[in-house]
Formats: C-alpha cells, sequence, structure tokens
C-alpha cells in the first residue's frame, strides 16, 4: 500500500493537466552486428575507428559491387565530414580492409558462403 | 541472389529482394519489430504487409531514419523549446511546445513521408548508401501549428532567403550536424508545419518526439527530427545535408544514364507518382479460376491521384483500377481492381496519374544516389 498511494496520486494528477505530453527518451538495443573478422591488418584498425559512430551494417550492407574508390571516398567523408579521428596513415589498410571483406575485392567464396 | 547469410542467431529475418539483402526484424522502443536498416543510430524500414492493414500507417510501424547516433537524451515534451532566429528576423524568440500548442490555432493534415532513397536497393545497377527496399515511407495524420503562424511572430525582414530547421540530434564527433534548408516562399506556405501529434498521439521518439517538420509532399530529409531551433537567413544554406548530398540531377527526370554523373544537381524536392499492389505478393501461388480482389495504394507529391490503371499481361494492356476515398491530396489513396486468374502466370501492373498528368515510367529511371525511384512495379503471379 505505501508504494501504492504515491503512485495513484501520481496517476491522479496526471488525468487532470490538460495536456498529454510526456517526458520520454530511449534506450537503443545493442548493435545487430559486428565488423566481419579478418586477418587481414585493416580488420582491428576498422574496429578502432569505424565503429564508434554507427553499427556495422553500415559496410555489411552496401552492395557487394561496392569498389575501392568508394570505399576510399567513404573513409575520407568519414574524416572530412563527421570528424572521424582517423589517422591518414591508416587509411590505406582500412580500406582494403573494406573492399576485400565487404566490397567487390572479395574471394568468391566469401561472397557466396558463410 | 545467393545463399549467403550473414550468422545471426535467433532474430527473424527477411530477406528483401535484393543481392545481400537479408535483415533482421528487431523491435524498438515504441516500435513493432521493424526490418533493421542499421542498428545504431536505428534506421528502421516497414515490413510490407503493413501497407496492406490500412491507409494511415501506425506509429509503431511508421519507418525511422536518423543520420547520426547522437540521439537526445530524454526530452520533456512540455518544456522542450525552439528557438526562432537568424539574420532576417527582426524579433527572435524561443518557444516551448507547451506554448505552442496553446499559443496558434492548430492545423491537421493526412501527408504521406517517404525516405529520398526509399528503394535505393532496387536499383539497377546497383547504387550506394542505405540499401532500402519499398518500405521506408508512411501515412499519418498529422497536428501541429503553420510553420508561417510560428515564423511571422519573428517578423521576418526583406532580406529573408531561406529558413533552416536543426534538431537536438548531433554528430558523434560534432561533424556533420544534420540541418536542413527550405525557401521562404516555401516556409511560408502555410502547409508546412511544426507537428506535435501523429495519429492522435505523441510522436514516438524514433520519429522525432516532441516536434517534428512536417513538408507535404516533400522526401522526408526535410521533415527535421526533434526540431530545436530555425533560422531564417539572407543567403542560401549551403551545410553538407543540402550540399553535396541530397542531390538530384537538374533535369526534368532527374536522371542520368547508368554510371554517368549528372552535369548540375539541385536539391531533392517532391515525390513523384507512386503505385503498388499490397494485397499479394510478388511471386505469390493463387488459385487458378477464382475471382482476386487487388488492393493498393498511390501517392504525388501533392497534386493527388486521378487516375490508376492495371495490367495483368505484363503491361500490353490497360485498364482503369477503382479509387478508394479521396482522404487529401498528400495522402496515400487506395485503389482496387478484380481478376480472376487462368491458369499459368501472370504478371500484374499498376501505374498511377496525378491531377497534372504526371506519371511513372515503365523503365527504370537512374540517378547516382538512388532517389525518386518511381518504376511501374511488376507483381508475378502463378495461379493453379
Ligand atoms: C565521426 C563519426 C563516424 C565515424 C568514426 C565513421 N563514420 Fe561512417 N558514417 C558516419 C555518418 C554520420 C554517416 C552518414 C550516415 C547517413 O548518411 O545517414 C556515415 C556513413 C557511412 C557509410 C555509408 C552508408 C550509407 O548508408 O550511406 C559507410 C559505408 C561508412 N559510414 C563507413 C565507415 C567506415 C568504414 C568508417 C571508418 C573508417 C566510418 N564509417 C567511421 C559517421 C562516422
Amino acid at each position: 500500500m505505501k508504494t501504492l498511494v504515491p503512485a495513484l496520486l501520481a496517476l491522479s494528477f496526471l488525468l487532470a493537466q490538460p495536456s498529454f505530453a510526456v517526458t520520454k527518451g530511449v534506450n537503443l538495443p545493442p548493435d545487430g552486428v559486428q565488423l566481419r573478422a579478418s586477418p587481414l591488418p585493416g580488420y582491428a584498425k576498422a574496429q578502432a575507428n569505424c565503429v564508434a559512430c554507427h553499427s556495422a551494417e553500415y559496410m555489411l550492407y552496401q552492395p557487394r559491387t561496392a569498389p575501392r574508390p568508394y570505399w576510399e571516398a567513404m573513409v575520407k567523408r568519414m574524416q572530412a565530414v563527421f570528424k572521424a579521428p582517423i589517422a591518414d596513415a591508416d587509411m590505406p589498410v582500412i580500406v582494403d580492409y573494406l573492399v576485400k571483406t565487404y566490397g567487390n575485392e572479395q574471394p568468391a567464396a566469401a561472397a557466396t558462403t558463410k | 541472389l545467393g545463399s549467403w547469410r550473414p550468422a545471426f542467431a535467433d532474430d527473424q529475418l527477411v530477406d528483401l529482394p535484393m543481392d545481400n539483402g537479408v535483415r533482421r526484424l528487431v523491435a524498438y522502443p515504441e516500435k513493432r519489430p521493424m526490418i533493421v536498416l542499421t542498428s545504431r543510430p536505428p534506421q528502421l524500414e516497414t515490413p510490407w504487409d503493413v501497407f496492406n492493414q490500412g491507409l494511415i500507417t501506425p506509429n509503431d510501424a511508421f519507418f525511422v531514419r536518423y543520420h547520426n547516433a547522437g540521439l537526445p537524451g530524454p526530452i520533456d515534451g512540455d518544456a522542450h523549446a525552439i528557438r526562432i532566429g537568424g539574420n532576417a528576423v527582426a524579433k527572435p524568440f524561443s518557444i516551448t511546445v507547451a506554448e505552442l500548442r496553446s499559443q496558434f490555432r492548430p492545423v491537421e493534415l493526412l501527408a504521406v513521408n517517404q525516405c529520398s532513397g526509399n528503394s535505393r536497393g532496387l536499383f539497377n545497377p546497383r547504387v550506394q548508401g542505405g540499401q532500402l527496399a519499398n518500405g521506408a515511407m508512411g501515412n499519418a495524420r498529422w497536428v501541429g501549428v503553420p510553420l508561417k503562424d510560428i515564423l511571422a511572430r519573428a517578423e521576418p525582414t526583406n532580406a529573408a532567403r531561406q529558413v533552416t530547421f536543426d534538431g537536438l540530434d548531433n554528430g558523434v564527433f560534432g561533424g556533420g550536424d544534420f540541418v536542413k534548408a527550405l525557401d521562404v516562399h516555401h516556409a511560408m506556405d502555410g502547409e508546412v508545419m511544426v507537428a506535435y501529434r501523429m495519429n492522435g498521439e505523441d510522436i514516438p521518439f524514433l520519429n522525432g518526439f516532441p516536434v517534428k517538420l512536417v513538408v507535404p509532399g516533400h522526401y522526408g530529409t526535410y521533415w527535421v527530427k526533434h526540431l530545436s531551433d530555425i533560422q531564417v537567413i539572407d543567403h542560401e544554406f549551403d551545410g553538407f545535408w543540402m550540399k553535396p548530398a541530397y542531390r538530384i540531377p537538374d533535369n526534368d527526370c532527374a536522371c542520368v544514364p547508368p554510371g554517368q554523373a549528372p552535369a548540375a544537381t539541385r536539391p531533392i524536392g517532391r515525390f513523384n507518382v507512386r503505385s503498388f499492389i499490397t494485397s499479394v505478393a510478388d511471386g505469390a501461388r493463387v488459385r487458378a479460376g477464382q475471382a482476386l480482389a487487388v488492393r493498393g495504394i498511390a501517392f504525388d507529391g501533392g497534386q493527388g491521384i486521378s487516375e490508376v490503371a492495371y495490367s495483368t499481361d505484363g503491361g500490353a494492356t490497360w485498364r482503369e483500377a477503382r479509387l478508394g476515398t479521396d482522404l487529401g491530396r498528400y495522402s496515400f489513396r487506395e485503389f482496387t481492381f478484380g481478376f480472376t486468374p487462368a491458369a499459368g502466370t501472370h504478371d500484374l501492373r499498376v501505374r498511377a496519374w496525378n491531377r497534372s498528368g504526371q506519371s511513372q515510367p515503365m523503365e527504370a529511371l537512374w540517378n547516382p544516389a538512388g532517389y525518386m525511384r518511381n518504376v511501374v512495379e511488376s507483381v508475378k503471379l502463378t495461379a493453379a
């Protein structure tokens, strides 16, 4: 009863209010996918640099036809537009990992199985 | 469509009709299970069967599109304030949502919101970006205050050229804040609205609680969520999300030959005409000789749908479908037709026209960003 009374009071207060707005927030579920593991040196760099701002579906769902220039342009855009703290020196290996893992330089087997 | 599948565990999966189209279905706050394009920031596509359940898209099934993962924390839906300023107003001011509701006369409008990149994943050749099927659209009843009335209180000066809109969502490292702009005469047209109700409820957080800009007939990129800052300015705004992002080829078809870059571009604007069969899916098997009631939806950028034609033979011959009640020129419009399939395969097509005679192309138009797809869709049935 002790806890019920304040709850009822709060409820009647809300009902008496003419306005209907409330305070709302969100707790998001965890990321649904992770970057695909790879022996390529860019994998660790991508883990350190590429999932700080968004989940790995951004990479995973790109068309598998996406060529190296697309991945190069994207990594540069992340740095230039979105201020991603990616070292210039790390860019080539990150791009290499991306195009070979998600783009059009995937080994044929990786593109059709798993 | 290969056998490749990402290694997802227990989640429900859906296989969109594109290469690499396997997606998870997950229930986000205030949402039923939706097709997850990206989990963080959330980009959620409406499952297709929702569009056959009614002409209004329920709030818990309405698509979600964020650009930046810096989502706002909890927002008080009464105390949240919108600032109105800029170098082309005489009287900048700030107003809470509670004041907005009590000090202005509200308007109500049924209007479709559609992502610029809706259907991008269906382009051929493929284009990069969010790989959506057709579910990044929805029709809702919006209640809010005409932007014109709010801006008038700030007394825009003769120098006013554009109005910019910013919301509470932010880039994680501060870059690429999502800010959009409309020409001032568009912002003042009386239709653009600051909405605080969606289908009779508070707007879901992920659709922009507590206030969202509603730009009837225009692509969702302008429908800024968690609206917090409006600036009337004396020049053309050229932030990243107006230029180079969200631009289309500056020609009549907003298209270029596949693979080519447009010579000139302009900001994306109004929806083109679209129509979809919703009652039967591509690849369905139906009973031969049994009457089939087919229904679907059509919409455009605000002229209103005037006619929907259907074909059951892949576009060789056409007849007129019946239009449902007109719920307003920005709303989905229902159409229906009857069809008794003989045994064999049938290719159903629908094609809509709006009141100014615009329609849909039989062959898809292409542009590098994958915007504005509106080809006449094909639904193939097998009757046995
Ligand atoms: C500072 C934040 C940040 C970091 C770090 C970052 N990104 Fe992004 N990324 C973004 C934003 C913001 C977008 C734009 C999303 C949009 O258009 O909705 C984006 C978009 C993308 C896209 C395009 C997908 C689409 O749907 O258009 C790809 C691919 C991508 N990022 C890959 C990467 C890779 C690879 C890295 C690391 C090298 C990276 N990102 C690091 C913020 C970031």
